[in-house]
């Protein structure tokens, strides 16, 4: 098969994916200390000495000269300096009595009044969680600005790490080149690749620029879906994304027609025998039944050796 | 290695994609061959003739780690000294200058890409945001960018409706800007009433993202003579970092834009910065433009609307800027392409002859960092 690029893509243009990355941070002692005595409604600040620098909530490291600074008992009442309010809350930016620079929280109650210079009191949360919302924000509320003079505080049992994680979504597009090589998967059942009219390696997936000498490819092969190991390894180790169970055979085989290396896995025996499998031996593919086929390189079970 | 022994550094040529809502039928390495194979078009030179390839990209908007290392071949950095740089596009284009300034290399290609539409950006900058005290909150893009246009206002007095009025500029002029498609732009009365996102911010306020991509030609002065009649000559660069944490950053003004500047003219021996003919310059909000509009010495602080004036030396953003096309890590390096564009003739978007340019972008949340070149023919 010789065919021209401008056949119509078919209609799977999309490849839904997810990243969840889970973290454990490490907060450290002024982060730590702060969330920690959030629990007992204190809020903790840092103090540099050298600068004469007091930061609510509490940092590790001076801003000004990078010393180290020194845990204090913050004051929990403040002065509004810039307000936002968004379809979901307003956040503001409050200077926290005794202070040198403010802190940002919520506002816990209207928006109405909470304007620049208007003071404002801690709200504390009902049901503590370990985190810095146990401060609920702050609300509007009527005080006199209280002292300054840092006093020197210490948290016991201070938290020193904390579960996070970040889900991250995607909608990736095929773009024409993916999107043929999947339409021939899912409607015929066959692989593609492009023939690169300087060097004459042929790219499987697909591509519009040569990855070795740049030139543009002007047209797609069939490439067979037997080829030849090229490399291989035996997994053991778990890890976040991994779509088969451990132990498996990652494999790179270079199909019959085609110059580069598709990532697949090997199957089609016991793990045991994996060690009389070697380099340069020939593969062929097994195909999913075609019920399950979905127009994607996973149609393809697994690679098998040819014996 | 005295400043005299430095190598004069050009842009040779550069080029970009449109710049759409969203590339649906398009990879990332698709868009990036096309600005690459167009930017090298006409030159004389081929991807054999590149020494190095620097690029600017983000992995959390791609969707993988270590994205350039899938977009290698449609870079042309095959057995090439490649770099990445999770920046915009400008400090791609930093490093590069300082690899022929010094003499290292002759040629290099700097990429910047990114498509917003096949990610959230709110998680994008979400994850840019401190995760112990500030994400919980709910600090995000909008409301970073509307607690930053609340100080701006308050500390110079300033009207918002003058926010809305460099929107629907920004818009008129992108509208006439054959790379950017804008099938519906927004006037003076939809900008002013669009749905309030961020007080005072409204979402017409804020800028839009775009997919894209860019890549400019960068050569010694040799190399740059010989390759076009054109060439752009870059002066001076400069770039400075403000505080992670919104609270420690000046009120109503970017205090390290104005030192990147002042580092790109010191460079560039420019005494006032109102002698360039072109400015092109990065914001993520119709208030962080004037502040950095201002940070330039464009204006004076609380004057940036001035900047806009027809009567102004300088012709500011006649592409239209970022608000009307934002491509996140791209932004500042397509304001380089649209500034050296127009200096060497290569697009015509309405501001005259100049010969000489400013260009900024900005990177991190609501514009921690920022970038500063200076061109000149
Ligand atoms: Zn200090
Ligand atoms: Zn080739």
């Amino acid at each position: 098969m010789t065919t021209g690029l401008n056949t119509p893509p078919g209609v799977s243009q999309k490849l839904a994916a997810t990243i969840g990355l889970p973290y454990t941070l490490t907060t450290g002692k002024a982060v730590g200390s702060t969330i920690t005595a959030l629990a007992s409604k204190r809020l903790t600040g840092s103090y540099c000495s050298d600068c004469q620098r007091t930061n609510v909530p509490a940092q590790d490291y001076c801003v000004g000269c990078g010393g180290e600074m020194s845990l204090i008992e913050a004051a929990d009442t403040g002065t509004i300096t810039a307000a936002t309010t968004t379809p979901e809350h307003t956040l503001l930016l409050v200077q926290i009595d005794g202070a040198s620079s403010p802190l940002l929280h919520r506002l816990v109650g209207p928006a109405e009044g909470a304007v620049p210079g208007v003071r404002v009191r801690a709200v504390w949360a009902d049901e503590t969680k370990a985190l810095f919302l146990d401060l609920e924000g702050f609300e509007v509320a009527d005080s006199e600005a209280a002292a300054s003079s840092p006093v020197d505080t210490t948290v016991d049992d201070a938290m020193k790490e904390m579960p996070y994680r970040l889900d991250l979504d995607y909608q990736h597009s095929y773009g024409p080149y993916y999107g043929r090589l999947f339409d021939e998967l899912a409607h015929h059942r066959r692989l593609v690749g492009s023939p690169c009219p300087q060097c004459h390696q042929v790219m499987v997936p697909p591509r519009e620029r040569c990855d070795v000498c740049f030139a543009r490819t002007t047209r797609l092969v069939e490439v067979q879906d037997t080829g030849t190991l090229q490399a291989f390894s035996i997994v053991h180790l778990e890890f976040v994304g991994q779509t088969r169970t451990p132990p498996y055979v990652y494999a790179e085989v270079v199909l019959d027609g085609s110059s580069t290396r598709l990532i697949h896995v090997l199957g089609g025996f016991e793990i045991e025998k994996a060690r009389d499998l070697t380099i340069g031996m020939p593969v062929r593919a097994v195909w999913k039944d075609a019920s399950q086929a979905q127009g994607t390189l996973a149609d393809i079970e697994y690679f098998e050796p040819v014996v | 290695m005295t400043p005299h022994d430095y190598v004069r550094v050009g842009i040779v040529s550069s080029a970009q994609t449109l710049l759409k809502d969203a590339w649906d039928d398009l990879q990332h390495v698709d868009l990036i061959s096309e600005a690459v194979s167009e930017a090298l078009r006409g030159t004389g030179l081929g991807m054999s003739d590149v020494d190095f390839i620097i690029n600017s990209g983000s992995d959390v908007l791609d969707g993988r780690s270590i994205s350039n290392c899938g977009f290698l071949g449609a870079m042309g950095a095959h057995h090439k000294e490649e770099s990445r740089v999770e920046e915009d596009g400008l400090w791609s284009l930093s490093y590069a200058h300082d690899k022929i300034a010094s003499g290292s290399a002759r040629v290099g290609v700097v990429i910047a890409y990114s498509k917003p539409s096949e990610s959230s950006l709110t998680a994008y900058y979400s994850a840019l945001v401190e995760p112990f005290y500030q994400r919980p909150v709910g600090l995000d893009h909008a409301s970073a960018h509307g607690l930053q246009a609340a100080q701006y206002l308050a500390v110079h007095g300033v009207d918002e409706k003058e926010l809305s009025v460099v929107a629907a500029r920004a818009w008129e002029r992108a509208a006439a800007n054959s790379s950017v498609d804008t099938p519906q732009v927004p006037g003076l009365d939809e900008i002013a009433t669009s749905p309030s996102v961020a007080t005072p911010l409204r979402a017409l306020h804020l800028s839009r993202p775009r997919d894209g991509a860019v890549a400019v030609v960068v050569a010694s002065e040799q190399v740059a003579r010989r390759s076009t009649s054109n060439p752009v000559w870059i002066s001076g660069y400069g770039s400075s970092i403000d505080s992670q944490v919104l609270g420690e950053r000046e009120p109503g003004s970017f205090p390290a834009a104005k030192a990147a500047a002042q580092r790109a003219y010191a460079r560039a021996g420019v005494s006032d910065p109102r002698t360039f003919g072109i400015a092109e310059v990065s914001a993520g909000s119709a208030a962080a433009e004037l502040m950095v509009v201002e940070a330039l010495g464009l204006a004076e602080p609380g004057q940036g609307a001035s900047a806009y004036d027809g009567a102004a030396s300088t012709v500011l953003n006649p592409s239209g800027g970022a608000l009307p096309a934002d491509v996140v890590m791209a932004t500042g390096l397509i304001r380089l392409h649209e500034a050296a564009g127009q200096l060497a003739g290569r697009l015509d978007r309405g501001a005259g002859s100049a010969s000489s340019a400013l260009v900024h972008g900005a990177g991190g949340l609501a514009h921690q960092n920022h970038c500063v070149f200076t061109l000149e023919v």
